[in-house]
């Protein structure tokens, strides 16, 4: 089944003058899940309040669910779920009031909402912590809770902004546990991030800069179509020195620091690796690693924002 | 529906866990209206004055004496030139001072006008009035009693004429105490200062933490979440409302002439209005604090002060009258007033519990439709 | 240390401009209200309508009428003829008050004996009109009483003056207004609301927003942080006194007639005692909600009340007194007065000065004694 559930066509916003979402046209597929990436202030919470109903396009349209969002918010509303980037449950209340009170707004009653009740609470991993007052539950566990009372009433699709902003890597893993298994039911999930290890997890990825869309495929389509160059991975003592020696090579075009490591996108002028290892040594820098590399999300991306510049 | 009830538990919840806006919401107003309640009085019970004689005799020290025996009256001083009557005038230490001139004694004696000067404070011009009353009738009778006295030695019976004396009736109000009729103002002005402040910060709040935007994602209606977070403040307005009056009734001992329950129909009518405001307010508003500062400028300062609380509307001037028709608190004023000194209720004061009513009314709905569910 | 303070005010003050709304409120606001609430505010009842019961209709009883009709206080709106019209004239609102002439009053007059005895009938409940009446009503009795007897006597045949008589004389306000007086008092319950919620409620956003830094637990490093933060507030407060000022000038002619220099002083001072109640308001305030609804309670209400803005407080019972002393208001509208209508020199309201540092120092202490008992419990 390849329906789309959110089909974006020259969507933008304006704020002023200022140009926040520049024209943006996609679609997404029934059941996937959908990585939004981009830098801090390159559109992505403008484009997802929108395609949620809660923000007004400047102009375009997209369907959701089948819905304009023009149009149409209040059905857009019914068919989904929300997380937004701050965590907004009410602090003030425990687990189960926060349950019960978006289980309400949601119109869940009687049985089905004691069932979906503790999903929730099994998600969260709080079966038996109803009355923990939500201020004092872990970050990880709190984003749990969020993303299970977001989709409490089974929508068909959840937007989830910035959704493991601040946690922990390894209760990231969990989380991202949580949202395989709500695809696997068949929901479709539309994710904003900026942690481009994140966007492995993802079926199909767009990267958005400056209000435009700058690359889209699949995470494999990504690494394989952008890239053309050889990506070695050198590891050395001096990273820095290795930059700066590296950097006016002709045969070089990108270079990253990685930690210890850096990243070195090489171009044709390279007859052979062993110039880069006479250059080196010559300049009395030790190096302990220097292997060609599968790139990376990250350096696909450094190289296509670079390229835009 | 369901969804009145659920914004109405999460609010509840909410309030029971902040046990400071608990307590300052409940006990608050009470504090209040006892100081208040024995703070507010517009009698002037002491005048304090200085004399100055330049005459020193018997006669002028019998004067000084009939200001001296009032109870009304409290002389600070003695002094001896006008330097120091300036002094005491300009620093604010007496509200009046008299100057006898120093042909006092000679002029009464040989039947002419003494001249005495009374030189007042008129910088409150109120008080000044009042204290110029207390003069004038210790002058008269003064006066009175030297004619009478300068009769009978020259042996003619004939006393002179009386005075004349003003007794004040105060209807509903017999013993005209200022406290009596500033109370239940008092009472109407906490009751919309707690709704007020409850209600203007209730969905900026939520806007500011964030919270609002997961609730505007859902199928939820405006209406629904207004009229949701309306309910509670009106039972907490109500709740506070009883409190008062009882403390009203009991503590100072001004009973309910009128009707109790048109009282708390009114008080329900009033805090419809009142919260139809302080919503309004908070949809406008993108932050607490500016909803704080509109609430203050623009709805608490005007009842304050317009809404005939402390100020007569009936002196203030034609286009400022007209301001005052748009504040609800001006219309409860006269409710609670009436119910409260003057037992009067639905048939005399129907008007003005309409006019809240729809005002009430015309803000809730103007709130629900300016808030779209939308960041925008 | 000196340093940071100027450079957290700074921060401060550039935030505060930037938000264009919370300026147009604060700055156009208060002299808005001021222009209203100044025509508004005052407690001269001119012309108070009179109904007319006169049982005697002599002569007497007519010079009494002219003689209050001729004054100021009272206009005379119409004559009943018995008591029934009483109720119905009040209660329909034709008139403020009924004056009723016995059937004996000329006859008491001139027995000599015993006062003759008139009423003033006023409808209590009409706030502070009815206390006002009454002193009109006694006002004009007493002038009629001083009048008939100076013209009385001679009738007689005895030659005799007036033994004593009155002169008055109404400083600083010849005609009395009440406008000059209320005026003062309107202006430091605006300056006090500006300041005292818009500091405690700048504090304690940062608080809720956890943008506040790290407080130290040395005390005198806290209030240096947060008079650094209210540092904005107090310019701002200061500009707006000025324009009230001004305004209060070009409207209402209330010029100041003292020493322009201790008037500003005083205003110094008593921003900068609001703003130590702002800072001990933010200290024992959680949430925005809680710090405004103190605001309220603690500084607006008791500056509109207790200071002896409109209330005198000669007047309230011994306790309450006391208490006034809660609400630096109170001294700061003594001040006021004394150098703006009064043009007293300065021993007049040094003390007030006094009385505003020490007030805002123990506002400090208690501040940072909340602060310190805070920490402890973490």
């Amino acid at each position: 089944m390849n329906i789309n559930a959110i089909e974006v066509k020259n969507l933008t916003k304006k704020f002023g003058d200022f140009v926040s979402v520049d024209n943006v046209s996609f679609n997404v597929k029934e059941g996937e899940i959908f990585g939004f990436l981009g830098a801090n202030g390159a559109g992505k919470s403008t484009t997802l309040r929108m395609l949620c109903g809660i923000l007004s396009p400047t102009s375009g349209d997209a369907l959701v669910g089948g819905f304009s969002i023009s149009n149409d918010p209040a059905l857009v509303k019914k068919n989904i779920g929300y997380m937004s980037q701050r965590f907004s449950l009410y602090n003030d209340l425990t687990v189960e009031e926060n349950i019960n009170f978006f289980g309400g707004i949601y119109g869940l009653s009687g049985n089905k909402f004691l069932d979906r009740k503790k999903w929730v609470l099994a998600a969260a991993n709080l079966l038996g912590r109803e009355k923990t007052i939500a201020s004092s539950l872990p970050g990880g566990i709190k984003q749990r809770l969020a993303l299970g009372t977001a989709v409490i009433h089974r929508p068909g699709i959840v937007f989830l902004d910035e959704p493991t902003s601040g946690v922990d890597p390894i209760s990231r893993r969990n989380f991202w546990n949580l949202i395989n298994q709500l695809s696997e039911e068949g929901i479709t999930i539309f994710v904003t991030t900026h942690y481009l290890e994140e966007a492995e997890y993802c079926n199909n990825i767009i990267l958005i800069d400056s209000g435009k869309i700058v690359a889209e495929g699949t995470p494999k389509e990504l690494k394989t179509k952008h890239i053309k160059n050889d990506i070695y991975e050198i590891e050395t003592a001096d990273a820095v020195k290795a930059l700066e020696l590296l950097e006016f090579q002709n045969y070089v075009d990108e270079t990253s620091i990685f930690g210890n490591n850096i990243h070195v996108a090489f171009n044709e002028n390279l007859e052979s690796i062993d110039k880069v290892k006479q250059l080196f040594s010559d300049a009395r820098l030790e190096t302990t690693k220097m292997e060609k590399i599968i790139p990376t999300l990250e350096d696909v991306f450094i190289h296509l924002l670079d390229k835009d510049k | 529906m369901r969804n009145i009830l659920t914004i109405i538990k999460k609010e509840i919840h909410q309030f029971r866990r902040d046990p400071k806006m608990f307590g300052i919401i409940l006990l608050g107003p009470i504090l209040q209206l006892i100081f208040f309640g024995y703070a507010v009085n517009m009698d002037l019970e002491k005048v304090t004055a200085v004399v100055f004689d330049k005459d020193k005799s018997v006669q002028s020290r019998l004067f000084i004496e009939e200001f001296t025996s009032n109870k009304y009256f409290e002389i600070l001083a003695n002094v001896n030139d006008y330097d120091e009557v300036e002094k005491y005038l300009e620093n604010g230490e007496v509200t009046l001072a008299i100057v006898i001139e120093n042909k006092f004694e000679k002029n009464i004696s040989t039947n002419r006008t003494a001249k005495v000067q009374v030189i007042f404070d008129g910088s409150d011009g109120n008080k000044a009035s009042v204290a110029a009353g207390y003069v004038t009738n210790i002058f008269s009778d003064y006066s009175k009693q030297i004619l009478i006295d300068l009769q009978n030695k020259a042996g003619q019976k004939r006393t002179l004429i009386s005075n004349v004396e003003a007794e004040i009736r105060a209807w509903f109000n017999p013993t005209l105490k200022t406290r009596n009729f500033m109370i239940p103002g008092i009472i109407g002005m906490l009751l919309s200062i707690i709704t007020l402040i409850l209600t203007s910060l209730a969905i900026v709040k939520e806007k500011e933490i964030g919270t609002l935007e997961q609730i505007i994602v859902t199928p939820i209606k405006p209406y629904e979440l207004i009229i949701g977070k309306a309910i509670p403040f009106a039972a907490m307005g109500f709740i506070v409302v009883s409190i008062i009056l009882s403390v009203m009734t009991f503590g100072f001992n001004i009973p309910i002439k009128g009707s109790i329950p048109f009282l708390f129909l009114s008080s329900a009518v009033y805090i419809l209005s009142t919260l139809g405001l302080g919503i309004f307010v908070s949809t406008v508003s993108k932050t607490q604090q500016q909803a704080m500062m509109i609430a203050v400028f623009v709805v608490m300062m005007p009842m304050v002060f317009l809404s005939g609380f402390a100020f007569p509307i009936e002196n203030m001037p034609a286009i400022i009258q007209c301001i005052t028709y748009i504040i609800p608190l001006r219309y409860f004023m006269t409710i609670i007033r009436g119910v409260i000194l003057k037992g009067i209720g639905f048939t005399e004061l129907w008007l003005e519990l309409m006019i809240m009513f729809v005002m009430g009314i015309v803000l809730l709905v103007a709130s629900s439709l300016r808030f779209k569910k939308n960041l925008d | 240390m000196k340093k940071r303070l100027f450079a957290i005010a700074k921060k401060e003050v550039k935030q505060l401009f930037r938000d264009r709304r919370m300026m147009f409120v604060i700055f156009f606001f208060p002299v808005f209200l001021l222009g209203i609430f100044g025509y508004a505010v005052n407690f001269d009842v001119h012309n108070i309508q009179l109904a007319v019961l006169d049982n005697d209709k002599s002569g007497t009883s007519r010079d009494f009428i002219a003689s209050i009709s001729s004054s100021s206080y009272f206009d005379i709106v119409n004559y009943i003829s018995n008591n029934h019209e009483i109720d119905e004239t009040l209660n329909k609102r034709e008139t403020q008050a009924v004056l009723v002439i016995p059937q004996n009053f000329s006859s008491k007059i001139f027995s000599g004996k015993k006062a003759a005895k008139i009423q003033f009938i006023i409808d209590g409940v009409d706030g502070n009109t009815a206390a006002i009446i009454k002193n009109y009503a006694q006002g004009a009795t007493a002038s009629f009483n001083q009048k008939i007897q100076s013209e009385f006597v001679p009738r007689f045949g005895v030659r005799l003056n007036p033994p004593v008589e009155l002169f008055p004389l109404f400083w600083f306000n010849p005609e009395l207004q009440t406008t000059k007086f209320l005026l003062p008092g309107l202006i430091a319950l605006i300056l006090v609301v500006t300041s005292v919620i818009t500091v405690s409620l700048s504090l304690v956003r940062e608080k809720e927003k956890g943008t506040l830094e790290q407080i130290n637990v040395s005390s005198i490093k806290t209030i240096e942080l947060l008079l650094g933060k209210s540092f904005p507030y107090l310019i701002m407060s200061f500009i707006n006194a000025a324009i009230i000022l001004l305004a209060g000038y070009l409207l209402f002619d209330i010029a100041v007639k003292g020493n322009y220099i201790y008037l500003f002083i005083s205003i110094a001072v008593f921003l900068f005692a609001c703003t130590s109640i702002g800072i001990f308001i933010s200290a024992i305030s959680e949430s925005q909600q809680f710090a405004f609804t103190a605001a309220t309670f603690f500084s607006l209400l008791p500056s509109l009340i207790l200071s002896g803005f409109i209330f005198p407080i000669e007047s309230m019972p011994m306790f309450i007194q006391v208490l006034t002393n809660i609400t630096p208001t109170k001294f700061f509208i003594i001040s006021l007065r004394a150098i703006m209508l009064r043009g007293a020199s300065l021993d007049a309201f040094f003390i007030q000065w006094i009385y505003l540092i020490i007030y805002s120092s123990i506002s400090l202490l208690l501040a940072s004694l909340a602060e310190k008992s805070k920490l402890k419990m973490l």
